[in-house]
This record gives structure tokens, sequence and C-alpha cells, in this order.
């Protein structure tokens, strides 16, 4: 396709000067804003949008799987009763990477995208302070939509928007690790060090070291078949 | 008749000497004993982004033109090296933001093609549309600094407007207004459902509906035609020899997409055409991408009209893979076990993409056993054009210096990697 | 002495019913009626009060207002806002010159130090000696049959500061700037002088008393072309956009006052727009009928100073609009449009005035 070619003379030059003026009054007149006056009002985000990540305590299953893929190397886990991971959010890139990676849903994504920190150390975020949501002084009152309708109008409406997302658990094929391939193991017990819910024990048997692996305990985080430098350990389908 | 020339002794000017320019101390001195001088517009110049060009000038006509890239070279070939293949995605997206679908897909494409992905229809009709959109976006901005480079700042705000509705299809789309890292080797990370991708169908009507106003204030502004139309002029041979690629090619009279020639993902089901000018000026240049922005609508448009129903994420992938969830239409739960230990086979791989500014290539390089690649090469527009884009710099004007610029819409992050 | 100057004041006194009560039982008090008949003295209220400095100061930052605001408002967006909510950001100017006094004055060490700070403040001199002469009915400071010569020659002064302002700057982009702006001068000053010249012709003289008097239409009706003449000079000889080209800040960052910061830049950046000011008035007395209107008895001979004024505000509220309607024109352009386009056009309404004065009297 070839682009047309803008005539420039004299004629067209006026005709061109008075459509730039005719454009020029006519939105000084009545102007197509589509200013939203963020503290005041807030702008309606769509439920997937990536904010804030809110954390799960009781579906974590300190897989490590967030800090393994987070790009930034923002998260980091921290010990409790267990592994938890925080977020630093001065290198958070809001890839969202980890909350896709979380095979438990205890990773949520919220709408909240403003939140202020005082300086560097505040912002790693500690478990503690993931579970429940950051306090925020809301100054919006008004909640504004785009919506097309043959013209993008700015709906607003005088409500205040809830920023947490309810988050569908997604539906999860149970695991449980067990020695697959029994042969190769080499006894070096490295499963039983990373187990982070000690399902994993350290059994004598015949001179050899033999784990044992308690199915129940265990929560097919498959940190211990990541670590078996043998491949002796693989990650089974739960029955049932 | 005799000529008579008065020797004035004029010491260059010492301040160059720290700055670590990259001329020669003799190019100073030629410069101010002939009756030219030095300008260096850059990098602290409202005029010129994050780069320095040095210009000698000769009254006000540019002479020489020398750019000095690199001040927001941020090492991405180096950095890729060090990460999962999966991690390199949201790094990829970086050197050109607006530009991010496209920029993804030339990386995605070329993991895609070393492991023989076959990706499902719908996901590829979803890449083709924010592929536009994003390319939408990055003409928008280029003509927003375009506009504030030869002073109308209403030209700068119009597109800038037009460009939240296209933030606000892709913040439906995929959760993030720019930097989506949305697409994933073998698909894209969710489903977009009908409701969002009727708005997005809607949305092309009302950017059209914009783009008249700006259209008329300032596209077709008699003032802005005189500051660019035979502005920078690079015939269509030079085009060709300077290496200079996508609409500013087109805009000299080469017909070459990379969409047309090899096409990839959806774009050989729709109908659209490539857009050409003759006169290769600055004015064409930017006209060429206008153009663009109304066949990427129409791109759009038909991409919703015919999308296909099913699945967004290849059944390949989850082959094999212990995860906990495999729903083929949400990567959500089984991102890690699929990715984190993707390893390419060994070999190269090459991939040339469409950027909005240009060709894009990348090449990865696999060491076959490693979930790290061995070596990523990217070749972006900007640094392609670089060297058109100084060459018709040259007998022009120092005012118009900005106004080539804009034409050109050179982006020194994508440029510099 | 004193009290043959204070006759002088007290004779030729602005009289305002609506304070004259104020003004009567100030005029009672010792030293107090001194000060007070100095202001209302014409002369003096002409230069310092309206159509003088006060109507600066109150364009100044009503202007700087509205321009951004106006701009805003076409480009889709809001404007200042936050200083002053309830009256939608209006002493926003108030506070940029607030932030201006107390920023640093930073005079870089190639400066020539004693220009490059007086000059600024110098430049409200030629900006102010074409107010003497700017009558509104009965205030005025001089009286002269040749008042808008007078003025025409002495706006020619104010590129003049502008030029040394660059020089003293002793900067690559204040010289180019600098010499742009005297490029300028040479593109606007001939038409302009031309379109003046046919207005003066058409009411045969070069009293604005006349020229009011004459006007029972106005100007712009009697020869549109030479208000065009004039209405784009006034665009060029002010920088605005498109002939921003001596300012230009995406190529050379604010041209000549590319060096200047704090409370300096603040006042040379007012320069422009008091220059606009002038050239309104100007034009208000040649186009649009100067201090002409229906009278208002409550303010006496302020009413004629009142009209002139808020003419020549409206004037300038339009012309506010080019900015976010044009790009910038590039220097040779705007050469060629001064030489060729306005030169045509100027003639043309000269041509115009001399057919209506001898073949239609």
């Amino acid at each position: 396709m070839k682009v047309e070619k803008v005539e420039f003379d004299a004629l067209s030059r006026i005709i061109g000067h008075l459509n730039a003026i005719s454009v020029g009054v006519k939105q000084a007149i009545k102007p197509e804003r589509i200013t939203t006056e963020y503290p005041r009002e807030r702008r309606k985000l769509p439920d997937n949008f990536r904010g804030l990540i809110l954390f799960e305590k009781d579906r974590c299953i300190s897989c490590f799987r967030c800090a393994f893929i987070c790009p930034a190397n923002a998260i980091q886990m921290e010990l409790y009763d267990n592994y938890y991971p925080s977020i630093d959010y001065s290198k958070c890139i809001f890839c969202h990477f980890c909350v896709d990676s979380c095979p438990t849903t205890a990773l949520k994504q919220t709408k909240i995208h403003d939140v202020a920190f005082k300086d560097l150390d505040e912002m790693v975020v500690h478990t503690d302070e993931m579970i429940n949501p950051p306090e925020l002084l809301r100054e919006d009152k008004i909640t504004v939509e785009y919506k097309i309708n043959g013209k993008l109008v700015l709906e607003r409406k005088r409500e205040v928007e809830d920023l947490i997302v309810d988050v569908i658990p997604v539906k999860r094929i149970e695991y449980h690790s067990a020695c697959v391939n029994p042969q190769n193991c080499l006894g070096d017990a490295l499963c039983a060090l990373i187990c982070p819910t000690n399902a994993i024990t350290v059994v004598e048997e015949e001179g050899r070291r033999i784990m044992k692996i308690d199915t129940a305990k265990c929560t097919g985080c498959g940190l211990c078949v990541r670590e078996c430098p043998t491949k002796t350990l693989g990650l089974v389908r739960r029955e049932g | 008749m005799k000529e008579f020339s008065i020797d004035v002794p004029v010491e260059p000017p010492t301040e160059l000497k720290p700055l670590f320019v990259p001329i020669p101390a003799e190019y100073v001195e030629d410069a101010y004993k002939s009756d030219e001088f030095i300008v260096l517009v850059g990098p602290q110049h409202p005029g010129s982004g994050h780069m320095r060009i040095i210009v000698k000038v000769h009254g006000d006509i540019i002479v020489d033109a020398i750019p000095d890239p690199g001040y927001v070279h941020r090492s991405m070939e180096k950095i890729a090296e060090n990460r999962l293949y999966i991690q390199n995605i949201p790094l990829f997206e970086r050197p050109s933001i607006m530009d991010n679908a496209n920029f993804n897909l030339g990386y995605i494409r070329a993991i895609e093609e070393s492991l023989n992905i076959e990706v499902p229809e719908r996901a590829k009709y979803l890449r083709t549309i924010m592929a536009e959109l994003c390319r939408i976006g990055t003409h928008l901005y280029d003509a927003a600094i375009l506009a504030v480079f030869i002073g109308h700042t209403t030209g700068f705000m119009y597109p800038f407007a037009v460009r939240e509705i296209i933030c606000e299809c892709l913040v439906r789309m995929t959760g993030a207004r720019f930097t989506s890292s949305f697409i994933i080797p073998g698909g894209v990370r969710r489903d977009v459902d009908k409701k969002v991708l009727d708005f997005v169908r809607k949305a092309t009507f009302e950017i059209e509906r914009r783009l008249k106003n700006f259209e008329k204030i300032f596209i077709k502004n008699p003032a802005t035609i005189a500051r660019l139309r035979e502005v920078g002029v690079l015939s269509k041979e030079e085009a060709i020899k300077y290496g200079v690629v996508g609409p500013f090619l087109r805009a000299s009279g080469v017909e070459y997409d990379v969409r047309k020639i090899e096409s990839y993902e959806a774009y050989d089901d729709l109908d659209w055409e490539i857009v050409v000018a003759d006169e290769g000026d600055g004015y064409a240049r930017f006209l060429v991408r206008v153009n663009e922005i109304n066949q990427s609508l129409n791109i759009i448009r038909q991409a919703i009209a015919k999308i296909p129903e099913g699945d967004v994420i290849s059944q390949d992938l989850f082959e094999g893979v212990d995860s906990s969830t495999k729903n083929p239409k949400d990567i959500r739960g089984a991102f890690y076990d699929v990715f984190a230990n993707l390893t390419l086979p060994l070999g190269e791989t090459t991939t040339l993409t469409e950027a909005a500014r240009g060709l894009l290539l990348y090449t990865i390089v696999s060491d076959g056993e490693s979930n790290v690649p061995y070596r990523v090469r990217i070749v972006t527009p900007g640094w392609l054009y670089l060297r058109g884009f100084m060459e018709s710099l040259k007998g022009e004007r120092l005012a118009d210096l900005q106004a080539i610029y804009g034409s050109f819409g050179y982006f020194p992050p994508e440029a510099d990697r | 002495m004193l009290d043959a100057i204070f006759e002088m004041f007290k004779g030729n006194m602005v009289y305002i019913p609506l304070i004259q009560p104020i003004v009567n039982a100030l005029m009672k008090i010792p030293i107090v009626n001194y000060i007070v008949a100095l202001i209302l003295w014409k002369p003096f209220f002409a230069v310092a009060i309206l159509p003088g400095l006060g109507g600066i100061m109150i364009v100044l930052l009503l202007m700087v207002y509205w321009e951004r605001k106006l701009t805003a408002r076409v480009q889709w967006r809001v404007g200042p806002l936050e200083v002053c909510r309830p009256l939608r950001g209006l002493i926003q100017p108030l506070a940029d010159g607030l932030r201006y006094f107390f920023q640093e004055v930073i005079v870089h060490v190639e400066a020539h130090r004693p220009y490059y700070v007086q000059l600024p403040i110098l430049t409200f001199i030629p900006v102010l000696l074409p107010i003497l002469f700017i009558p509104a009915g009965e205030i005025v400071a001089v009286r002269s049959q040749y008042a808008i010569q007078i003025i025409v020659a002495l706006i020619a002064l104010i590129p003049i500061t502008i030029i040394a302002i660059g020089w003293a700057s002793n900067n690559r982009f204040a010289y180019i700037g600098t010499v742009r702006e005297a490029m300028m001068y040479f593109a606007y000053e001939i038409p302009f002088v031309i379109a003046v010249l046919a207005m003066i012709l058409m009411y045969g003289s070069g009293d604005p008393y006349v020229i009011v008097e004459k006007q029972t239409v106005p100007g712009i009706v009697m020869n549109p072309i030479a208000f065009l003449v004039f209405f784009i000079a006034t665009l060029m000889a002010t920088s605005r956009l498109p002939f921003e080209i001596p300012e230009a800040d995406q190529e050379i960052a604010f041209g000549p006052f590319v060096e200047y910061s704090g409370i300096l830049f603040g006042i040379v950046m007012t320069l422009a727009y008091e220059k606009l000011y002038i050239m309104c008035l100007l034009m208000t007395i040649l186009f649009f009928g100067g201090w002409s209107g229906f009278a208002i008895p409550l303010l006496g001979d302020l009413t004629p100073a009142i009209w002139l004024f808020v003419k020549a505000v409206v004037i300038m509220l339009i012309i506010a609009l080019s900015r976010s309607i044009y790009p910038r024109f590039r220097l040779d352009q705007a050469l060629r449009l001064g030489w060729t386009s306005m030169l045509g056009i100027s003639l043309f309404s000269l041509a115009i005035a001399v057919v209506k004065v001898w073949w239609l009297g």
C-alpha cells in the first residue's frame, strides 16, 4: 500500500491551518479528557492485575519454587516453623512468575499497587507481613472504569473498590516422593536433610542407610527430588 | 582576485578532553581551524535522549555527525547467560518496554523453534493481537516524541492519551500495563476471555476516532509538514546501503516486512498490506508509521473476529513433567514444573521478528545440557538504523536534527540493549 | 516648591467616584495626601498602575495560569490544580514565582558577571518606555501626536536586551539563540512597520486619540489584511509558537536564557509576556477601537483604562491558544515567511489603505 500523497499547495495549506485551529478550539470548548485524579479517584483494575503479592501460610508446602523461579532474586525463604517466602520489593519486577509457579496457590495477586516504604530495609516484606494486606491510607472515594460504547466514557462510581482478589485455588494433582530407583541410593541422606516436613527418616539396615519416606507427612514439594544427586527419588501420584 | 585570509589563532576548547568523547583531538582542531565548530548534542540535552551526537556544523549546516551511543547499555546479552531460559523473558522485554510483546515474541519463537513446540492456534492469535497493540503503542510513543521535538505539545499529549487506551487493553489482557511477560514458550500464560477481546475490538474504533483529532492538529498541520518534508532524505539505494530497517526502510520505497516475507504467528491468515512510501524524507517516515497504525488496528479487528476457541498452552509442554496441574488454558500452578528445567537441544537458533521499529534478530546458542543459554545475541532495530540516521543528518540544518531524530523514532535503550 | 508639585498632582488626578470618599478622607491627612496625590496623578497612574506596571503584574499572573490551563484543556489534561484546590489552582503562578524567588541563582564562571546579573532587570526599561506613550482615555503619561510611531520604535528596543542577555551568558546555545532572535527581528519588523503605517495612513494621524475617535467601525473591519500581518508579527515578536524559534527548548534549550536560574530566570521568562502585553495594547488601539466602550459611571476616569486593559487581555487570552495548536517553524522558514508572504500581504494592506484614503475619501 502506498502512502497517500499529502498536498502542500496554498489552498490545502490554508485548509490545514483551519482544520488545526478548529480542532484546537473544539477541544478547548469540550475536551475529551481522560484524566483520573488518582489519589481521590482510582482506576478500576481487572482481577488478574499483577500487584502486591499476598501469602497464605496454611497452603504453603515450602517447595521453594517461587524463590527459584524469581528472575530478579527478590524472594528469600525465611525459616519459621518451616521455610516461607519473603519478598524484597526493591527488587521485585511484578512479573508474577512466583504466583504462577506456586502449585498450591499460597501466593496470591492483589490489585494493590501503591504501598509506600520508608527505606530500603523496609522494602523487604517478611512472611508475617505478607499474610495480611498492608495498611493503606485510602483517599479515593470514586472508582473510575473505562467503558467504550461507541465512545470512550470514564464511568465514575461512588464506591471504594476492594483491592483484595478472591483467588480460586488451582485444582492440584497430589504427589508424594518415593524411591523410584532404590538401587541408585548412595545413602548420603541429603533428602532427609532438605525435607522441610521431616518426612524422610534414615534407618540403618544391614550396614546400609536406607531412607524411609512417610507419605502421610510428605507434601509433594519435590525438594528432595531436586536435591538427590543420583535421581533415586521421584514424584509419584498419590492414590485416590 | 586575490584571496585574503586572516589567521585568527583559535584554541580548540579543552572541555572536550575530559568528556571521553570518541573523537580524536585532531578532529576538534581541524574543525576549529576551518570555519566550523563542534556542538555536542546530549546526553543532557532536551532534544537528544540518552545519547550524544557530536555535530560538526558549518554555519547552520551539519557537515558531519558522529553518534556516541551506549549511555544506557545494560549488558543484556551477558546477563542472559546467567539466567534460566524462562527468567530471560522479563529481561528481554526491557530494551523497549512499549514494544514488549514483539521483543518477547522473537526470543520465545527461537526457543519454540529449537524445542519444536507446536503453538495452539488461539495462542497465536492472542500473541498477534498483543504484538500489534504494542506496535501501535510504540508508533504512538514515537509520534509523541517527534511532536515534542518540533515543539508541538498537543501532539505530544494526544498520542499518550490514545496509548492509555492501549494500556487499558493490555492490562485487561495480561494484568500489566507494560512488561507483560505474558508470552511463554508454547503459548501464552492464560486465556483471555471474550469480554476483554470485545473491549479491545471496541477500543480499536475509539483509537481510530481519537487519532482523527491528532491527524488534524498535528499530522496534517501545515507547520508540521513544513518541518518534516524534504528533510533527512534517504534514497532507496542509500537506505539499503546503510542497512536501514523497518518502517524507515519502507519509507524509502523498499517493500520489506518480515511479517509478510517470513510470516510468523497468525499474520498469514489475516488480510493486510505493507505500507510503503517513495519520498524517503522525514515526513514519509512519519506517515508510514501513521498508516501502519491503521493497518495494525485492522489486523487486531480481524484477529478478534477470527480467533478460534481452544487451548492456549501447548500440550507438548506437559509431557513427561510432574506438574501439579495440567490446565491447557492457564499456566498457574505449573509454571515452575514446566519451565524451570527447560533445556534446549545443542545448536543455534535464529529468528527474525518485525518489531515496531524494524527488524529484530535473536540468536540463541545452546550447549545442549545446561538450563541457561550459552549465548544470546540480540540485534535491535535501533542499532541497525543508527548509521542511516547519522547519514541523513548530513547537509541539513542544526534545527532539523531534532526533526530527523523524531522521524526515526530512535530509542537509545533499545539500541544500546 | 513642594506645594507647587502637590498642586500639580492635585490638578491632574484620576477621578474615580467609587473610591472618591476614601480619597477625600486620605487627602486630609498630611504626608499621606502627597502619596495619594502622586499615585492618582494621571501620568504616574498610567505608568505604575493601569495600563502600566500593575496591569503587567495582573497579566503575568493571569496569563501564566490561563496558558497552562487552556493548553491542558486542549490536551485532554487538567493542568495546575493542587495549589489552592477550591480555586482550581489559580494561585499556581504565585507559587511558581515564590519558588523562583528562593531558588539559588547560579552565575557560571564564563558569564560576563555584571551584565549577566543586571540585564534581566534592565529589560524592564524598554518594556516600560512604550507604556509612557500608550494612553487610556484621560490617563496618559506623555501625550504626543506621534505616539504610535514612537511606540513602534521603542518596541524595537526589546530584542536588543535579549541579544545582550545572550551575549552575557557566553554559552553556545545562548549564542545560537541570540543569532536566531536577531534574525527573527528582521523577519517581522518590516511587515510589522508597514502594517502599522497602513493603519496610520488610514486614520490620517499617529495620535491615538484621533485613531480611537475615527474608529466608528473597528480597524479590523476596515483593513483586515493589516490586522493579519500585525497578528502574525505579534506572534513572531513575542516568540509564541509557531515562531518560538529563539527559545526552542528542544533544539537549543531556551536559547539566550539557557544559563539563567532562580529569580533571574523568573524575570527573563516574563519578558516575552510583557512584550506581548504591549503589542496587544497597540493592537487594541489600532484595530479594536482602543478604550472606547460604554461608560461605567462608578469608575469615572478609570473606565477607558479598564476597557483598554480588558480588550488587550482578551486578545492575549486568545493568542495563548496558538501554543497548543502549532509546532515550531524552522528559522529559514520563518524568515522566508517574513520576507515573502508577510511582506507581500503588508504591501497589499498598504495599497488598501492608499485606495481607501485617496479614492474613497
